[in-house]
C-alpha cells in the first residue's frame, strides 16, 4: 500500500528540525531535507479542509488506486512509491509553502498538484523555480497551460480544460436549441473568474452553433451563497426557454435543493456542466431528472467493463464513490507511473518532463480508451467530452452523447489566437 | 547605552542571528518558514501598534498587507519599475490608501471603527476580486513576479531573497521599536487609556491616531510585499478577513503589551499550524483549542504573563529591600533608643 502522511517521518523530521534549530539559534519549522531513501516521493498538495474537502478526498483517492496497485506489483525498479499528502486550506500562499516544504523538507521528488485554480497557479510558480515533474491534476483554467507566458516546461495538466468543456457543450446545447427551439437563455453562475470564464466561453460557442441563440437574463450568485431564493426568482422572471449554470459542488447542491421548491427545472430546459458527478448527486435531497448535465464521473460513462470495474474497485478501496477529481488524478497517477519506468526510476524534473510530453497512455476515461499529454502545451487531450440528461436514480445520467475532438482542435486553435497565446 | 543605543544593538543582533541561518546551512524549509514568519510577524507587529499601543481595534488591517503586495506585484509585473522604486511605489500606494481610510475611521471609537475599517477591507477585497482585467480576480497575479537585479542583488536567489527580507524585517521592527518608545508612543498610549485627557493636555487626538494609522499600514505593506517576494504572486485572500482575523489570533497568542509579543504569537502560530498540518487537516480545530486554553487558561499571551512575572518578581524584590530597609532603621532606632 502506498503509504500516505507518515507519521514516524514527522516526528523523525520534529527531532531532527529541533536539533538544526538549537544549531541556528532560532525557533523554526520542523525541518531538515532527507537524503535519498528507497521510495519515490510524490508530494500532493490540496484541500482537505473546508467546504471543498471532497475535492482532496477524492484526488487523494484516485492517486492511490493507481500507486497501490504499483506497489503491490513490486513497485517501480523495486521501489515503492509513497504519497505525502498537505492541505493548505485552499489558500495559494499556502499552496506554495506547503508545495516547498513537500519538496525541500518531505524530500518529495514529484509534485501532483491537487489544488483548486488559485493554488495551482501558485504551486505552478514554484516548479518554475525549483524544477521537478509536478502535474496539476484539477486545475480547468484555460490559461494555466494555454498561456504561453505562464509555461513551465517540467508542469504539465492532465485535468480537463475549461475550453474543451467549452467548445464540447456549447456544440451540444447548439443541437438541443436547434431541435427544440431553444432561442431565449439565462445564466446562473458563480460570480468569480471560473463561473464567469466558463459561461461566457459556453454562451460564446452555443451561439457559435447556433446563431438564433440570445442571452436574455446573467445571475451571478456568491460563492458560497447559502440563499439563491433571489437568484431562482430572477431566471424564473426572465421566462426564458433555457438556463446555463456553471455552479458546483455545495453551492449547486443548494441551488438545485431550492430551485426544487419553485419547480425551475419543470418549467425550462437547463444545462449544468457540473451537475452529473457523484459529489452532487449523493448530496441532493431530490436530484432532477431532465436536465442536461455535462460529464464528469460517472460508472456508466464510459458504458464499458473496465470503467465499472474501476469504479467498483475504487469504492471497495476507498469507503466512497469517486468524482470528476478522481479519474483526473488517476490519468496524473498513470502517467507518473509510465514515466518512471521510461526513465528506470530516475525522478529528474527535466528527464520525467521529456518523456511525458507526447505520452499516450491507455485508459477507459479517454475517447477511444487513451488520452493523450499533447506536447505543445503540456495538456491533456482526446479525454471524454459531452452531456446526457439526468435521472432522479442510478445511473443519474442517460443518452450521454461524446463530443467529438476534431471540432474541438480546431475551434481551441482560433480561441488561442483570438487569446494571444498562439 | 541610552535606550536607542541598546535597542538599535539588540536589532543589530537580531539581523546578525537571522543572517547566520543561512551561513549555518539551515534547510531551505527553515528559512522559507522564517520569511513566511517575517511577512506574517510584520502583520501583526503593526496591527499591535494599533490594538495594543493606541486602543485602536482594526478588523481590517490585512487590506493594507494586501495593497502593498498587489502594488509591488502590478509595479513588477508592468516591467517598468526597479524593485526598489516598486517596493517604495507600494509603500506610497499604502499611505495614501491608509490616508482616505483613516480619515474617515479615526475618528470613531471601539466597534464602529472596527465594523468601519472591516467594511473598508471587504470593498478593497471586492474591488480585487471584481477588476479581473487588472488583479487577475480571484486567480490572483498569475504568471510570477519579475525579480530584476538590482545593485548587483538578485532576488532570484533564494539565500539572497532570504538576506533582504530578514534586513527589510528588522528595519521595519526597528521603526516600529523606536516609535513606541518615542514620545509619540507615549502620546498613542495616553490617547489608548484616556482619550479625553490627551484631548485636554492639547493633543491633537485624530492626528496622532491618523499618523499611526498609516505607519501602521506602511509596515502592513511592507509585509506584503514580502510575502509576494516568498510565493510569487498576489492573492485576493491576503485582503480578506480571515487574514485579519489571523493577525489578532497572533497577537493573542503572544501578547499584545510585550513590544515583541505578535512577533511571537507568528512564530505560535506558523508553528502549530505547520506541525499539525503534517499529523492531520483539523488544523482549525488544534488552533482553536490551543486559544481557548490560553484566553481561558493564561487570560493573557505568554510573553504578557512572562512579563508580569518579572515585574511582579521585581515588585517583590523592591519590597523586600525596602521591607528590609525599613526593618534596619527600625532595628538601629530600636538600638539607638
Amino acid at each position: 500500500m502506498s503509504s500516505i502522511d507518515s507519521r514516524r517521518t514527522g516526528r523523525r523530521q520534529l527531532l531532527k528540525g529541533a536539533g538544526a534549530l538549537a544549531t541556528a539559534g532560532i525557533i523554526g519549522t520542523p525541518a531538515i531535507v532527507k537524503g535519498q531513501s528507497g521510495a519515490i516521493k510524490i508530494g500532493v498538495p490540496t484541500i482537505l479542509s473546508g467546504r471543498v474537502a471532497v475535492l482532496g478526498q477524492t484526488s487523494v483517492g484516485g492517486l492511490k488506486v493507481v500507486f497501490d496497485k504499483v506497489n503491490e506489483a513490486g513497485g517501480i525498479n523495486g521501489r515503492k512509491i509513497e504519497l505525502v499528502v498537505r492541505d493548505s486550506k485552499g489558500a495559494p500562499q499556502e499552496a506554495a509553502k506547503v508545495t516547498r516544504d513537500l519538496i525541500n523538507n518531505d524530500g518529495c521528488q514529484i509534485i501532483i498538484d491537487a489544488e483548486a485554480s488559485s493554488g495551482a497557479f501558485a504551486v505552478q510558480e514554484v516548479i518554475r523555480e525549483i524544477g521537478v515533474l509536478c502535474i496539476h491534476s484539477n486545475s480547468e483554467t484555460s490559461s494555466l497551460t494555454a498561456d504561453p507566458k505562464l509555461h513551465v516546461p517540467t508542469a504539465f495538466r492532465t485535468a480537463r480544460q475549461g475550453i474543451h468543456d467549452a467548445i464540447g457543450g456549447g456544440d451540444y446545447a447548439a443541437k438541443v436549441a436547434k431541435a427544440k427551439g431553444l432561442k431565449k437563455w439565462a445564466t446562473c453562475s458563480p460570480d468569480y473568474a471560473y463561473g464567469r470564464s466558463n459561461t461566457a466561453e459556453f454562451m460564446e460557442y452555443a451561439k457559435h452553433f447556433d446563431g438564433n441563440i440570445q442571452v436574455v437574463e446573467e445571475s451571478w450568485p456568491k460563492l458560497f451563497q447559502p440563499d439563491y431564493t433571489e437568484v431562482v426568482t430572477k431566471v424564473l422572471n426572465a421566462k426564458a426557454d433555457a438556463m446555463y449554470s456553471a455552479l458546483w459542488g455545495g453551492d449547486l447542491v443548494a441551488f438545485i435543493d431550492q430551485a426544487n421548491l419553485y419547480g425551475l427545472f419543470d418549467k425550462q430546459a437547463s444545462f449544468m456542466v457540473n451537475l452529473g458527478d457523484y459529489g452532487v448527486v449523493d448530496q441532493v435531497k431530490q436530484f432532477p431528472q431532465g436536465v442536461y448535465s455535462g460529464g464528469r464521473y460517472n460508472r456508466t460513462v464510459p458504458p464499458t467493463k473496465e470503467n465499472e470495474e474501476w469504479y467498483q474497485n475504487y469504492v471497495k478501496t476507498q469507503k466512497h464513490k469517486p468524482t470528476n477529481w478522481s479519474w483526473e488524478n488517476d490519468v496524473a497517477a498513470q502517467m507518473v507511473v509510465e514515466a518512471l519506468k521510461k526513465t528506470n526510476g530516475d525522478t529528474n524534473g527535466k528527464k520525467l518532463a521529456e518523456v511525458i510530453k507526447g505520452m499516450t497512455i491507455k485508459t477507459q476515461f479517454g475517447v477511444g480508451g487513451s488520452v493523450t499529454m499533447r506536447a505543445e502545451d503540456n495538456t491533456l487531450v482526446n479525454y471524454i467530452i459531452g452531456y446526457g440528461l439526468s435521472l432522479s436514480k442510478e445511473p443519474f445520467i442517460a443518452d450521454f452523447q461524446t463530443s467529438p475532438w476534431e471540432p474541438i482542435y480546431e475551434l481551441e486553435k482560433q480561441w488561442k489566437k483570438k487569446q494571444g497565446y498562439a | 547605552m541610552t535606550g536607542r543605543w541598546r535597542d538599535l544593538a539588540w536589532a543589530g543582533a537580531g539581523l546578525l542571528v537571522l543572517l547566520l541561518v543561512p551561513l549555518f546551512g539551515a534547510p531551505p524549509a527553515i528559512r522559507d518558514f522564517i520569511m513566511f514568519g517575517m511577512a506574517y510577524g510584520l502583520l501583526a507587529m503593526s496591527l499591535n501598534l494599533l490594538i495594543g499601543y493606541s486602543g485602536l481595534v482594526s478588523f481590517g488591517h490585512a487590506m493594507f498587507f494586501a495593497s502593498g503586495a498587489y502594488a509591488f506585484g502590478l509595479a513588477m509585473q508592468s516591467g517598468k519599475f526597479s524593485i526598489p522604486a516598486a517596493f517604495a511605489l507600494a509603500i506610497v500606494f499604502t499611505a495614501v490608501l491608509a490616508l482616505i481610510v483613516g480619515a474617515i475611521c479615526v475618528r470613531l471609537n471601539e466597534i464602529y471603527f472596527a465594523f468601519l475599517t472591516l467594511a473598508f477591507q471587504m470593498l478593497f477585497y471586492n474591488v480585487i476580486l471584481g477588476w479581473v482585467s487588472f488583479t487577475g480576480g480571484d486567480q490572483g497575479l498569475m504568471g510570477g513576479i519579475p525579480r530584476p537585479k538590482f545593485l548587483g542583488i538578485d532576488l532570484a536567489d533564494r539565500t539572497q531573497l532570504y538576506i533582504f527580507c530578514s534586513v527589510a524585517f528588522i528595519v521595519c521592527i526597528a521603526i516600529l521599536r523606536q516609535l513606541v518608545t518615542s514620545p509619540f508612543g507615549y502620546t498613542l498610549r495616553l490617547i489608548r487609556d484616556n482619550q479625553e485627557r490627551a484631548a485636554f493636555l492639547g493633543v491633537n487626538v485624530p492626528l496622532v491616531k491618523l499618523t499611526c494609522f498609516v505607519i501602521s499600514a506602511c509596515v502592513a505593506a511592507v509585509g506584503g510585499i514580502l510575502l509576494t517576494l516568498f510565493v510569487s504572486g498576489a492573492y485576493p485572500n491576503f485582503g480578506f478577513w480571515t487574514t485579519s482575523g489571523e493577525a489578532i489570533f497572533m497577537i493573542l497568542l503572544g501578547g499584545s503589551n510585550v513590544f515583541l509579543g505578535p512577533l511571537v504569537g507568528t512564530v505560535i502560530l506558523r508553528l502549530l499550524n505547520d506541525i499539525t498540518v503534517t499529523y492531520t487537516s483539523h488544523t482549525e480545530l488544534v488552533l482553536g483549542i490551543v486559544i481557548l486554553i490560553l484566553v481561558l487558561g493564561l487570560r493573557k499571551g505568554p510573553l504578557d504573563l512572562i512579563a508580569e512575572r518579572l515585574e511582579n518578581r521585581r515588585q517583590a524584590a523592591a519590597q523586600a529591600v525596602r521591607d528590609a530597609a525599613d526593618a534596619g532603621a527600625n532595628g538601629t532606632g530600636k538600638g539607638g533608643s
